[in-house]
């Protein structure tokens, strides 16, 4: 293996596959090829949250917490950690004996300079998460304390190595932190150690062997492959060259052949951090969605069922409020809330409309309404077609406009000049990470991509969404959570559409790859082949 | 006429295209009498086999008709077909003529902008029009028209400047007619079998390029075409072949109909091959 910097493409997959399956028989050891899709743009996770830098620089770099798969903390970087009596200050252990790859110390020094210089400042979600911390005192190499301007208990949700990796301070102090040499040479504490990057080609990650946690990883390499084509994709995960494949690399429609083999296993958890539901956002400053029964027509007559088991393959749960499902696990998911039914009920709809003043005409027809789809693929135009035959069988005419990226993302959120918007959005661990930014009347941002394009503003709303934010107490706050989802299943400015579900695929002889709330975005320092 | 239809028999495959044409104008103009519904309406149980649950030729994933698709795409691909083909022979022609007619400095603007347009791919530059204007019919028809006319305008260039000098022409100068006149009165009519022959085959380059618009998903998403079909198919090809192969059929049906009629009126109007038989 030691010739694998010499050869190329084909190859290399040879190789590959020699690498993979001679170790087979040992519990220990062995090279996962995974596919990653497309070909990160960097991997300074620091910097960016897009997809595939997520789906590698979690094995490079960890955080000071992980979460299992029902998305309750465990420790990583920090072995313990505890929130005074009143929520303003959060004490970490810190792990001892940590080193960075380089072989420096970890150190609180490091998890200050993280979170104070990197992710409240240059992260995308960072300034979120990290608002209310104030300070981070370091008394000794193995204590950092945040002392905070309010209560977040949202933040002990964005500790991951996913949402928050720290960073070495020693290699990026003083520099510019865009161009550092770290952005592409990643010097973690994590199992797996950067080894090269061929462009176009493969990331080749190899076991730490000086990893902190006894006797893990497993793996003795990771292998992230770039594969452009989806075909190629599936072939490769078919014939066995690649051993898993995440967040879409392969097809929906394949993935219900694949999964008849027995060399091939899939699965829907694994995305339970990232949490994302389609929904429809609706322009609520202008007729007719101004009036929430129009908004709560259209809620009414939607299929949410149909959407999900002939376009999506069946891989999804009908949305029943504004909180996904998945928020049941933290307590603060609502159910039995109006407007989202089971089944659609068209005259009820029709008794909304009439009650909003949109009367059928001689045709039967109520109002003329184009409808916006997010362009993110068929799958997408398929179910504005859906949309656009179910909405006709109660008098709305639907035109639908489906535009390049950059024209729809300036259309829905810089010039608001659209009635309805097809979309889908994270919801991230905790509701203020990812559900606040659709309907609080500060995150109507003009510009800013994926917030409040509906421009609903509800004071009552605003104050409830601060109260639960701060809210340590667990049982108020999902008091709180249960009347905002009240309310906004009665305004419904953003009508939810099904809880999406990701799929993995994986080679069967993969295991323990899923040990992580994080899926795909996790450490993987537990997996291993079995014979 | 008699004489031209004399000529245009002999080709027995010419008649059989035009038969075939025939049929599937007559299935575009009939569409919304055996298929009143809407092409798009969710007609019943999805990914049926042809002949099963009352669909003829199968459904797609969302229940839809795929024979009651392929009526009302007929008529949405010969439209486009026409009346891209329209516009881009009367630009071709206008921009072509006066090149021809008038030579010199008009000539060599004109047909460096022809050049211009003739160098970009035109698939490519049609693709690239769309996508900035906005997929919807109006643009799809702009955008083909566009990328077509470069050819009729080559051509009518090269009859004008071969007819300008003969003397019938030279007998009109003389005679003191306007331009305008000589061009549309005197020239054009002389020219207009090579423009009607390029004309039908570009009715099938234009079904085409829209089709391929549609599969790429840039077909105006509320209108039923062949193309838009065949996109909405093609990830369903192993599981529903007959979603997108019928209307795959109808498309090389109806471009081959149509081209067999275009060499038939070659034959029939083309006075060199005329007086060879």
């Amino acid at each position: 293996m030691k010739l694998m910097h010499f050869i190329g493409g084909a190859t290399f997959a040879a190789t590959m596959a020699l690498g993979g399956l001679a170790p087979l028989a040992a519990k220990d050891g062995g090279t996962l090829v995974m596919l990653v899709q497309p070909e990160p743009p960097s991997l300074a996770s620091y910097l960016s949250t897009s997809g595939p830098i997520g789906l590698v620089a979690p094995k490079i770099y960890e955080g000071l917490l992980d979460y299992d798969n029902d998305l309750q903390a465990i420790p990583s970087l920090a072995e313990s950690w505890d929130v005074s009596e009143d929520g303003k200050t959060v004490t970490f252990n810190l792990q001892k004996g940590v080193k960075w790859h380089d072989g420096e110390d970890f150190t609180s020094e490091d998890v200050q300079f993280t979170v104070m210089e990197l992710l409240s400042k240059i992260h995308p979600r960072g300034p979120n998460s990290f608002r209310e911390v104030e300070s981070i005192d370091t008394p000794d190499d193995h204590t950092a304390v945040f002392n905070l301007k309010n209560p977040a208990p949202y933040m002990m949700r964005a500790l991951s190595g996913y949402e928050s990796p720290m960073v070495p301070k020693h290699l990026l102090e003083g520099k510019d932190y865009r161009s550092a040499d770290l952005v592409n040479n990643p010097v973690g504490t994590g199992p797996f150690t950067f080894v090269e990057w061929k462009k176009g080609q493969y990331i080749r990650l190899d076991k730490n062997e000086n990893y902190w946690q006894e006797g893990l990883p497993k793996l003795d390499r990771i292998v992230g492959r770039f594969i452009p084509d989806a075909s190629t994709r599936t072939a490769a995960m078919e014939n066995g060259e690649v051993h898993y494949g995440a967040y879409g690399a392969i097809p929906n429609i394949d993935v219900v052949r694949l999964r008849e083999m027995d060399s091939i296993g899939v699965t829907t958890d694994g995305y339970a951090m990232i949490n994302p539901v389609s929904l429809i956002e609706f322009n609520t400053t202008k007729p007719p969605f101004d009036n929430p029964k129009v908004r709560q027509a259209i809620s009414m007559v939607l299929d949410r069922q149909f959407l999900i088991d002939n376009i999506w393959f069946g891989y999804g749960n009908p949305a029943t409020s504004a909180l996904s499902s998945s928020f049941a696990a933290t307590g603060l998911y609502a159910e039995g809330l109006p407007n989202y039914p089971g089944k659609p009920n068209l005259d009820a709809a029709k008794k909304l409309l009439d009650e909003a003043g949109l009367k059928a005409d001689g045709d039967g027809e109520r109002a003329s309404i184009t409808l916006d789809l997010i362009p993110y693929g068929e799958d997408w135009r398929r179910a504005g077609e859906y949309m656009k035959q179910a909405l006709g069988d109660v008098g709305i005419d639907i035109e639908l406009r489906y535009e390049d990226v950059p024209t729809w993302l300036k259309r829905i959120y810089a010039d608001y000049d659209f009635s309805m918007n097809v979309n889908y959005f994270y919801q991230l661990p905790d509701p203020v990470l990812g559900v606040h930014r659709h309907y609080g009347t500060d995150q109507i941002r003009q510009g800013t991509h994926f917030v409040n394009s509906s421009r609903y503003s509800n004071e009552d709303l605003d104050a409830l969404l601060a109260k639960g934010a701060q809210e340590p107490d667990a049982k108020k706050r999902s008091e709180y959570y249960a009347e905002i989802q009240n309310i906004l299943a009665n305004d419904l400015p953003v009508a939810n559409l099904f809880e999406m579900k990701f799929l993995t695929v994986f080679n069967s002889k993969l295991k323990d790859h899923d040990t992580s709330g994080l899926g795909a975005y996790g450490s993987f320092n537990k997996a291993y082949f079995e014979e | 006429m008699v004489q031209f239809w004399r000529l245009f028999r002999r080709n027995r495959s010419a008649v059989l295209g035009l038969v075939i044409l025939g049929l599937v104008i007559l299935m575009a103009a009939t569409a919304h009498l055996i298929f009143p519904d809407d092409p798009f309406r969710l007609a019943g149980r999805s990914m049926s086999p042809p002949g099963e649950n009352g669909f003829l030729l199968g459904s797609d994933s969302l229940g839809r008709d795929v024979a009651a698709g392929i009526a009302h795409g007929a008529k949405t691909s010969l439209l486009i077909g026409l009346m891209a083909t329209l516009v881009a022979v009367g630009l071709g022609t206008l921009m072509g003529g006066l090149a021809g007619y008038y030579g010199g400095l008009i000539d060599d603007i004109l047909m460096r902008v022809t050049e211009m347009f003739q160098t970009i791919p035109s698939f490519v530059f049609a693709i690239l029009l769309v996508a900035i204007m906005k997929p919807s019919i109006e643009s799809i028809v702009i955008a083909i028209a566009v990328v077509s006319w470069p050819a009729v305008a080559r051509l009518v260039r090269g009859e004008f400047l071969s007819l300008r000098g003969r003397e019938f022409v030279q007998a009109c100068h003389t005679l003191g007619m306007s331009d305008a006149r000589i061009i549309l009165r005197e020239i054009l009519p002389n020219c207009l079998s090579p423009i009607i022959v390029i004309g039908s085959l570009m009715v099938a380059t234009a079904i085409l390029i829209e089709s391929g618009l549609a599969f790429l998903g840039l077909g105006d998403p509320n209108i039923m075409s062949w193309g838009f079909q065949i996109g909405a198919g093609r990830t369903l090809l192993r599981s529903a072949w007959w979603v997108c192969t019928f209307p795959g059929i109808a498309i090389l049906i109806t471009v081959l109909a149509i081209n067999l009629v275009g060499e038939g009126l070659n034959d029939a109007l083309n006075p060199r091959l005329r007086e060879r038989t």
